[in-house]
């Protein structure tokens, strides 16, 4: 069990939330999907992979089959899901301060919520609710996010460069050469293990590789 | 707001860079607690001498409170303050960090290879329980507060003993204290300059409470929205006071008296292989597009001559009209020159690298990457991750092509939070650059760079110019760790209690 697989930390929380209330946090993610600028903070913060807030109505979980029993439920839930690098544990000053009105306006029908700022009960309260991660594949454990995008961005201007530039005089070659390498020179980070995110799932992972030969 | 701090309870090795009062001699010295009751009387021979952080007598002050020739402080490890018998339910409030020490974080702070702690100080392969300082005047002061304290530990009848285990200029390994001094120039003047030849000690982070902070904030306290600076919570730097989360730090153990005013404090003992970085500058100088010292520059964010910024000063030409402006400004505006500024006209990295020291270590505004208003503000990435620095360089270059001298910095931070604070700044600012959409790159002085598997950085430079960046390849280990522990550096007040063996969480 463990909420990392190689850079990325997994983050599920649910949250009750009164259902006659609903419909104003649904206002709120359709404003922040259609204003973009709100989420402009979320968007800086590279770290992040994704970030999903969900309402789940009082009757919307799943009921697989009839003999299923029916859950009576007295509160909605809001679900909120992201991946990002790092630790809740690491980085939560860096989310608490750089986006509080953000946070506040997402969770603030939440029951109990109690405000991003001061941070220690926001903290509390996000790892109450949270969900750990039974199961957590990572396909490519080195990359962070913005490895990704970096490596999207070199292969395209790679391929572009090739059909551009190949069969041009070595000069203008290499002017085209240097002029690939200064519009990318912030995508060139290595791409290595991650540092350690906690001495306790770093043993963890230890103890675990250690069951694989 | 102003807040008036109790500078009578807290430690001054807290609030003052003693360097910067012109203490060039410090002795730092480790001791082992063998008995609780002995241990305890001397700890309350050792706070009638503490000194604190009152302000000294300057001209036109109240002049009762003079100067010391001499300054003495002390702090403890958790170990330590177990074997002062500190209760229970003191001890199992502090934070996690503090309580495993420096050498069982090294997987966290990178120290690996030649940094590891099998490769440390001999002191540090016994348990290290206190850690005093000396830091004097001259040299005689020095010795003087020395044998007083050894004075101290003959007393307390067995109940500390003195650890022995330094290395020394001369080859020793053994020595019962570590020296550190200033260094001088050749005419014997000292000089704020460090073993591979920049200009530190320039800025600290400013924060409420302190005295004058309004010439002193720029540049040091935390960047606004508008371009303002407004010093830094106390609760960031000392515990039992308000952090920037607005609460009161959560490392603080019980009760309050313990805490209040007290704070902690990471001791680095870190060597720099002067002969590789001399051979380093002088290779990748050869491709650099700018002279060598610009290229020092570039890696650190200032320049070695004078510290001027190098985001002011991002080339040789500008340099010579910084220098210029430098030379014609009184003292007030040279300090502002050296500490006012940011990276706001300079967000992709074409004046002062990502890389570069300064930048890493405290990125300021930058890590909104220019995108207006992005966060509610601009240093909410940074302004919990800030360290007060202390400390002094150690021993001389001898033979200044080689890397087996004795010769580095003692490096001391101070911060409420180790974890949230110096580790994290050391594990993913230093080792790591995520933050700075770098990936691995490490930062380049400082890097515990592998000697299998040598890693690079990239200068960059003005986008759209058609010049390509500069590549910094084949980045040798420049720093290596020789040992090091983090401490509680407690109030007057706490120190008392504990002397007296009077503290009570119930
Ligand atoms: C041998 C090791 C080191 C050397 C040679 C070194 C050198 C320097 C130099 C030349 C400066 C610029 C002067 C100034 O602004 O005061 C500086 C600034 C600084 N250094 Fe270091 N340093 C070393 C280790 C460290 C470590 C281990 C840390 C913390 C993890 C650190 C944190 C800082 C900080 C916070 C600043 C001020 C940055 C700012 O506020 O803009 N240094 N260092």
């Amino acid at each position: 069990m463990s909420n990392i697989a190689g850079k990325a930390y997994a983050m599920n929380v649910i949250t009750p939330i009164r259902w006659y209330t609903t419909w104003t946090n649904k206002l709120f993610f359709k404003a922040a999907t259609l204003l973009p600028s709100t989420l402009k903070g979320l968007q800086t913060l590279s770290l992040i992979h994704y970030a999903r807030w969900v309402i789940i109505p009082r009757n919307g979980f799943p009921h697989l089959d009839s003999s299923q029993p029916k859950e009576d439920l007295h509160y909605a839930y809001m679900l909120f899901f992201s991946n990002f690098n790092g630790s809740w544990d690491q980085y939560v000053d860096s989310f608490t301060f750089a986006i509080p009105s953000g946070l506040d306006l997402f969770w603030k029908w939440n029951v109990r919520y109690p405000k991003s700022v001061p941070l220690t009960p926001f903290h509390n309260y996000i790892r109450h609710n949270q969900i750990d991660t039974a199961h957590y594949y990572n396909a490519y454990p080195m990359a962070a996010s913005n490895d990704v995008k970096s490596a999207q961005k070199i292969k395209k201007a790679l391929i572009n460069f090739n059909a551009k530039s190949s069969d041009k005089s070595p000069e203008d070659f290499l002017q085209d050469y240097y002029q690939l390498l200064n519009d990318l020179q912030h995508h060139f980070g290595d791409m290595k293990p991650t540092p350690i995110v906690s001495l306790s799932s770093y043993e963890v992972k230890k103890r675990y590789e250690q069951t694989q030969f | 707001m102003t807040k008036d701090l109790d500078l009578t309870d807290i430690q001054g090795n807290i609030i003052k860079a003693y360097g910067a009062y012109n203490y060039q001699k410090a002795r730092y010295l480790f001791l082992r607690v063998n008995n609780g009751d002995k241990g305890r009387k001397f700890v309350g021979a050792i706070t009638a001498k503490v000194t604190t952080a009152i302000s000294w007598n300057k001209s036109g002050n109240d002049p009762t409170v003079e100067k010391p020739t001499a300054t003495t402080n002390i702090a403890f490890t958790y170990v330590g303050l177990k074997a002062l018998e500190l209760p229970t339910a003191s001890l199992r409030g502090f934070p996690e960090d503090f309580m495993m020490g420096m050498a069982k974080r090294k997987d966290i702070l990178g120290d690996d290879g030649p940094s590891a702690p099998e490769n440390w100080d001999n002191i540090w392969k016994e348990r290290v329980h206190i850690w005093m300082s000396i830091n004097a005047l001259n040299t005689e002061a020095l010795i003087e507060r020395y044998n007083w304290v050894v004075q101290q530990v003959e007393a307390s009848g067995g109940g500390v003993t003195l650890l022995t285990g330094h290395r020394g200029d001369n080859g020793e390994d053994d020595l019962p204290y570590q020296e550190a001094s200033v260094l001088y120039d050749e005419s014997g003047e000292s000089t704020p300059k460090e073993h591979f030849g920049f200009t530190d000690g320039i800025g600290d982070p400013v924060f409420e409470g302190q005295t004058n902070i309004a010439a002193r904030v720029l540049g040091r306290g935390k960047l606004m929205r508008d371009g303002s600076w407004a010093p830094l919570a106390t609760g960031e730097f000392l515990l039992g006071h308000v952090d920037e989360a607005m609460e009161y730090p959560k490392t603080s153990p019980s009760p309050t008296l313990l805490a209040r005013n007290g704070t902690y404090m990471v001791y680095r003992k870190l060597h720099e292989n002067v002969g590789t970085f001399n051979r380093f500058l002088d290779e990748q100088s050869k491709s650099f597009p700018g002279s060598k010292e610009m290229l020092a520059a570039k890696l650190a964010g200032r320049w070695r001559d004078n510290g001027a910024p190098v985001v002011k000063a991002p080339d040789d030409a500008s340099k010579a009209e910084w220098d210029k402006a430098f030379e014609a400004t009184d003292f007030a505006g040279k300090k502002r020159m050296l500490t006012d500024f940011n990276y706001n006209d300079d967000i992709h990295g074409a004046k002062c690298p990502y890389s570069a020291h300064l930048r890493r270590i405290n990125p300021r505004g930058s890590l909104e990457y220019g995108v207006t208003d992005a966060y509610e503000t601009p240093g909410a990435l940074v302004n919990r991750r800030r360290i007060l620095r202390r400390g002094l360089p150690y021993g001389s270059v001898k033979d200044a092509t080689r890397d087996d001298g004795n010769h580095g910095i003692i490096f001391m931070a101070l911060n409420a939070d180790i974890q949230r604070q110096f580790e994290f700044v050391q594990q993913q600012w230093i080792n790591y650059a995520n933050d700075f959409k770098e990936g691995n790159d490490k930062e380049v002085l400082l890097g515990n760079h592998d000697a299998q598997h040598p890693g690079k950085v990239v200068l960059q430079v003005e986008p759209g110019s058609g010049k390509p960046p500069h590549f910094v390849n084949n980045i040798p280990r420049l720093v290596e760790t020789r040992g090091g522990d983090y401490f509680f550096v407690p109030s007057i007040t706490a120190l008392k209690l504990i002397a007296a063996g009077m503290v009570d969480p119930t």
